[in-house]
């Protein structure tokens, strides 16, 4: 039993440990932001153990090594020093490091400025390059150039979001109607995932996003692309999804900058096979994933704003899927 | 109700009622005491939280005079917490009696109480003012 009982506590720990690696932890920073609440983090860890064994040793000390009376003095200045003048120190020191490292965060951005507006459960992007009087618009996804400070402009439709690359630096919330700024400057290229951080309904645990950073060149080569229109796909699959598009009426609520659609109730589609993801991170953007999305919707997520086409057949849906697909 | 609170013989002895007041008017006044650097406190916490709201609001920025003047206010509240909090610390009266928690329940006791509880609330208020001035020694700006 308790070789089981060892393992298993092996086990948890290891998992556990595996948690903190990997693309959307704060424990694996991918640049300064992330590095230095990082460091806090781990600090504060460290002396909360710290403080733990310190006073459960104590307990033990007074109730079962040496359970006799204490001087009055004594205790008079253990009451007093341990239990207001330590922590009023430690906990000024503690808020003092906290602020110091707030304007770090909020620095102003290196020319690129990136706006996220939160929808029910999908993200609004756009990116503002320096002096740009239209922004180039897309949607679910943030990639950024490494080595750049990127300004965030947060805000959100309905209800509170909130803006969490954990890998990148600390989250932002976005609220209805008033604008919040964070900035972020990746160091190691790399898909980083961002989570929205506050309850916002249903599928909220759906709403996540690929962030990709690039080198910067390879950033301007893909925001060039990005801010033109579609390229109709070719082949025959894909010519008959662009009509079932149509035809289906999806352009009422979404846009494909080129087409006719214009719809701004969904996520801009312009690019849409050029993602890393479909549905604020729900699927990875394969065919197959895009047939399952536009007719299972709202199985795959709860409350979705978009209507299941569960009447399409399996060949419209894979002819839609191999349209939306080849929109890179 | 005991017989001090029976009007019937407070009317009887004049005296005694006078001395009553007397005690009652003090243990008013430290129950004010009491909640005097609280109150400091909360005033100097939305002072500052107030001014900078609406100096970001309207300016987008926070003015050099305003921090300036909101840290005179914290040092004025701190002066005054430590002002209140020593006078009740004379009223615990603990150098004399060494007396930390007062149980008996006889006025004099009471006294000393309140005198001891408004002495720890200026503690903790005297750190809550810092608290709330370090913002605006370490965050410039209103991002
Ligand atoms: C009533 C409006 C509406 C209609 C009609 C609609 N959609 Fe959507 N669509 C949405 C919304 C809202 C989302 C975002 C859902 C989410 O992730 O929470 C979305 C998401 C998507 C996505 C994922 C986009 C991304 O960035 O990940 C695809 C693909 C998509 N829709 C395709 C279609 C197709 C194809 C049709 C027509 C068959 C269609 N939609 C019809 C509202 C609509
Ligand atoms: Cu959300």
């Amino acid at each position: 039993m308790r070789l089981t009982g060892a393992a298993t506590a092996a086990a948890a720990a290891a998992l556990s440990l595996a948690g903190c690696a990997g693309r959307q932890s704060a424990l694996s920073p991918g640049g300064a932001d992330a590095a230095a609440l990082g460091t806090l983090f781990w600090v504060m860890l460290g002396g909360a153990v710290l403080l733990w064994l310190a006073m459960n040793g104590m307990f033990f000390y007074v109730t079962r090594v040496n359970a006799s009376a204490m001087p009055r003095r004594l205790a008079n200045g253990m009451v007093i020093g341990g239990g207001i003048v330590l922590p009023t120190i430690l906990l000024g020191a503690l808020l003092g490091w906290g602020l110091s490292i707030l304007p770090d965060q909020r620095q102003p951005d290196d020319g690129l400025t990136i706006r996220v507006h939160g929808e029910q459960w999908w993200w609004r992007v756009e990116y503002w390059p320096e002096g740009a009087a239209a922004p180039v618009v897309s949607a679910n996804e943030i990639r950024l150039p490494v080595g750049e400070r990127v300004g965030f402009r947060l805000d959100s439709d309905q209800v509170i979001h909130s803006f969490w690359i954990p890998s990148l630096g600390g989250k932002m919330d976005m609220f209805p109607g008033r604008e919040t700024y964070v900035s972020l400057e990746a160091e190691a290229p790399g898909v980083y995932r961002g989570q929205c951080a506050e309850f916002c309904g249903e599928s909220h645990a759906w709403m996540a996003f690929e962030a990709v950073a690039m080198p910067p060149d390879a950033f301007d080569a893909w925001l060039d692309a990005e801010a033109g229109a579609a390229a109709a796909p070719e082949g025959g699959a894909a010519e008959r999804g662009a009509a079932l598009f149509a035809r289906e009426g999806c352009g009422a609520c979404h846009a494909i900058r080129g087409t006719g659609h214009v719809g701004q109730v969904g996520p801009d589609l312009t690019h849409v096979g050029g993602r890393r993801s479909i549905g604020a991170g729900r699927l990875a953007a394969t065919p197959e994933a895009f047939a399952a999305w536009i007719t299972h919707t709202d199985s795959l997520k709860p409350g979705v704003r978009m209507p299941s086409y569960d009447h399409l057949s399996d060949a419209d849906a894979a002819a839609l899927a191999a349209y939306l697909a080849g929109l890179t | 109700m005991s017989a001090r609170h029976d009007p019937q013989r407070r009317r009887d002895r004049p005296a005694e009622r006078d001395e009553e007041r007397r005690a009652f008017r003090e243990e008013a006044e430290s129950l004010v005491r009491i909640t005097a650097a609280p109150t400091i406190w909360s005033g100097h916490f939305l002072l500052c939280y107030c001014a900078v709201a609406i100096a970001c609001a309207k300016a987008g920025a926070v003015p050099g005079w305003l921090t300036g003047g909101l840290l005179a206010a914290s040092v004025a509240a701190l002066a005054a917490i430590g002002w209140v909090g020593w006078r009740a610390f004379r009223q615990w009266n603990v150098t004399d009696t060494g007396d930390f928690s007062n149980p008996e329940g006889e006025a004099e006791d009471r006294h000393e109480f309140l005198g001891h509880a408004a002495f720890l609330l200026a503690i903790i208020s005297f750190i809550g003012v810092v608290y709330v001035t370090m913002p605006l020694l370490l965050v410039e700006g209103c991002r």
